[in-house]
């Protein structure tokens, strides 16, 4: 089985009044992988180090055979080359855009008018995470559940290699996170992008991987396959 | 006497003199309101004026002319005023500022035109002043300062009023235009002769400008002065033999 | 009448653009960088808030003066003079203001959220992109706050500006400077005329730049 995800990242892990080495070493071969551990133990950094987003990182990192780090080989991608695509905790839609313009970030660069073929890929994402009649919408009047579906549009708009879910339903009350999971489950289920997603929750662990790493102050631990993957 | 009447005897005393002390030193001061030409002069006036009167104090407040007026004219708390020209005290005689009686002349001086004294352009006479290497003439502002007025009046005198009216760069006083000279940032400056001779290291007097009326400093007593007597002392130091020595040996000129 | 209206208008409207342009860059530098020495770097672009006007008025008098610093070159080489120009006036009244929008500007950036910022780049924004697309759009408040108050430091300067540009009327007599010298003169209706036009002129700027910050919402 060829490993979907591959890699080792060092690093120094700084947070108020703590500072410890991140050594992390995994690869997986599922298409959706979750990373849990205890808060603290390091999950976000090792997304922040996939996604090129941290720097005097060490190792090297290789996502559906794309190398994005090897520091032996000096191979260090800027993070807006890598093709990762990050859904952040409470998802950081860009405040002063409109729904539509948050999508189109990622397939339009500042000054160019979008292209023809751009305009239907925007069309297509809309129509994909249902937004039609939330185009022209301002992200604070949005809910719960339509935040998620545009910040999981927004970062497959520019069709990344890898999608990365940094803790998506720990933001939200219980009943939310139930209904919510299912629908992150469906989506992340259509969509073809390998996924790795980072939770403290099990039963996130269930509903939405097929395998699973074991954080622990910064060393992999553990790791397992999901006995329904298997 | 019993110990205890003797004590409260000698604390009234000393309250006594005290206060009778703190008033006598009110009564010692002077309040001077004189025009910026006279700093250097009148500084050595006031110590004189104070050595020849122990226990007085002379406080000098100097400025334009203008300035000063307005000063008054609010409300300053000014017991002698000497300005730099006929005019401003004129105008302080119409706002009834004036102590009756007390006003009287007590000193001339030359308006001259001066240059840095590193300048490689140096006028020869008034009208020079209208060629292109003059770019930068200074003055006092004529509306609030006495030199600015002579000026103007001599400089029309010459005909070179539309000549010299894109080169003008105002001072708020006489020193300041002194100053702009001695620094270099301007090519040519009017003062009077006692403040050229103040920086004869940085300037150098290119010619005397004959004036349309005698430079005369006018000296008086301000009417709401609560110190009436030692100013009109004061004003009689100036004009008696002593002090015209002072403000000769400055570059004054008898009244 | 209404000429020093004009030419404080100018003057400020000047020296806020060239203390902005150079504020808003030093404040998103600084909001960026941790490195030694950076809180003596912030006490010194502080510092012209702090001096006296005429401390400031003189150490720009030994830089940009005739003989000065940088002025003795400037009339060597170029003939230029700044004493007694608008444009030294502009330079007097931009370096006072300048506190006021590096201020404001480094706490807006400090106050954009760094995940907006790594979401851009993980999006495929360069950093250029970045800043003219997600940053400034968002510390536009804050700056434009520090702008306006900037704006209205410019328009009553005075202290710096009468030692590096002089009272020339028409040239450089600005409002306040022109108010001075009503009252030095001892003209007192001019100068009642003129306190009345410059608060007018400060209402009028208040009222409008309250209004542009809430219809931002």
């Amino acid at each position: 089985m060829t490993a979907i995800l591959d890699l080792r990242v060092q690093t120094r892990l700084e947070s108020p009044g703590r500072s410890f080495v991140l050594d992390v070493c995994f690869s997986s071969a599922t298409q959706r992988t979750a990373l849990v551990g205890a808060s603290g133990s390091g999950k976000s950094t090792v997304l922040m180090a996939i996604a090129g987003l941290l720097p005097h990182v060490h190792g090297h990192v290789r996502v559906a055979n794309k190398v994005l780090l090897d520091t032996q080989h000096s191979i260090d991608l800027p993070a807006r080359e890598r093709g990762v695509g990050l859904v952040f905790q409470d998802y950081a839609l860009f405040p002063h855009m409109t729904v539509e313009q948050n999508l189109a970030f990622g397939i339009c660069r500042l000054g160019k008018q979008p292209s023809e073929a751009e305009r239907d890929r925007i069309d297509a994402l809309v129509r994909q995470f249902d937004l039609e009649t939330l185009r022209g919408a301002w992200p604070r009047h949005l809910s719960g559940g339509q935040r998620q579906r545009v910040a999981l549009a927004r970062a497959l708009a520019p069709q990344p290699h890898v999608l990365l879910l940094d803790e998506p339903l720990s933001a939200l009350d219980a009943q939310l996170r139930v209904r919510l999971r299912h629908e992150l489950a469906e989506m992340l289920e259509r969509v073809q992008v390998p996924a790795l997603l980072v939770t403290h929750d099990l039963s996130d662990v269930e509903a939405l991987a097929q395998s699973v790493i074991h954080l622990d102050k910064g060393r992999v631990v553990d790791s397992a396959l999901m006995e329904s993957s298997v | 006497m019993t110990t205890s009447s003797s004590r409260w005897l000698g604390k009234f005393t000393l309250l006594a003199a005290l206060s009778l002390g703190s008033a006598a030193l009110h009564a010692q001061e002077v309040v001077v309101s004189a025009a910026a030409s006279l700093t250097n002069a009148f500084q050595a006036v006031g110590q004189a004026f104070e050595k020849s009167r122990p226990g007085t104090k002379v406080t000098f407040n100097f400025a334009a002319s203008g300035p000063l007026l307005a000063q008054i004219q609010q409300g300053a708390p000014v017991d002698v005023f000497a300005s730099a020209d006929q005019e401003t005290m004129d105008r302080a005689a119409k706002a009834n500022l004036l102590a009756e009686g007390t006003r009287a002349d007590f000193a001339r001086n030359t308006l001259v035109l001066i240059v840095p004294a590193t300048a490689t352009a140096v006028p020869q006479k008034l009208a020079d002043l209208g060629n292109a290497q003059y770019k930068r003439v200074s003055t006092g502002t004529p509306s609030s300062v006495p030199v600015g007025r002579y000026t103007m009046a001599s400089v029309q005198e010459a005909g070179l009023t539309a000549a010299l009216e894109p080169k003008w760069i105002y001072g708020e006083s006489v020193r300041q235009v002194l100053n702009y000279v001695a620094r270099g940032e301007v090519d040519a400056g009017f003062v009077y002769r006692t403040d050229a001779l103040i920086e004869k290291d940085k300037t150098r007097i290119a010619l005397t400008v004959p004036t349309t009326t005698p430079v005369s400093y006018p000296i008086a007593q301000i009417a709401t002065s609560k110190n009436a007597a030692l100013g009109k002392d004061f004003i009689a130091f100036v004009r008696s033999d002593a002090g015209q020595q002072i403000l000769d040996s400055f570059g004054f000129s008898k009244p | 009448m209404l000429t020093p209206l004009w030419l404080t208008l100018k003057i400020a409207l000047l020296a806020t653009l060239l203390a902005g342009v150079v504020g808003i860059a030093l404040g998103w530098w600084m909001s960026q960088r941790r490195f030694a020495g950076k809180n003596f770097i912030d006490a010194l672009l502080m510092l012209p808030m702090v001096l006296p006007p005429t401390v400031l008025g003189y150490y720009l008098i030994v830089v940009i003066g005739r003989n000065g610093v940088l002025g003795q070159y400037l009339d060597r080489w170029f003939g230029i003079n700044l004493m007694f120009t608008w444009q030294g006036a502009v330079i007097a009244a931009s370096l006072v203001s300048l506190p006021l929008i590096y201020k404001a500007a480094r706490a807006a950036f400090e106050d954009v959220d760094g995940r907006f910022l790594h979401a851009a780049r993980t999006l495929g924004a360069g950093e250029f992109e970045i800043f003219v697309r997600v940053t400034l759009p968002l510390a536009v408040r804050g700056i434009t706050a520090g702008l306006m108050l900037a704006f209205a430091r410019a328009m009553g300067e005075f202290g710096a500006t009468l030692m590096i540009a002089g009272n020339l009327p028409g040239k450089t007599q600005t409002l306040s400077i022109a108010i001075y010298d009503a009252v030095q003169a001892g003209n007192d209706a001019q100068a009642l005329w003129l306190t009345l036009v410059i608060s007018a002129v400060c209402v009028v700027v208040l009222v409008v730049s309250g209004r542009m910050l809430q219809a931002k919402h």
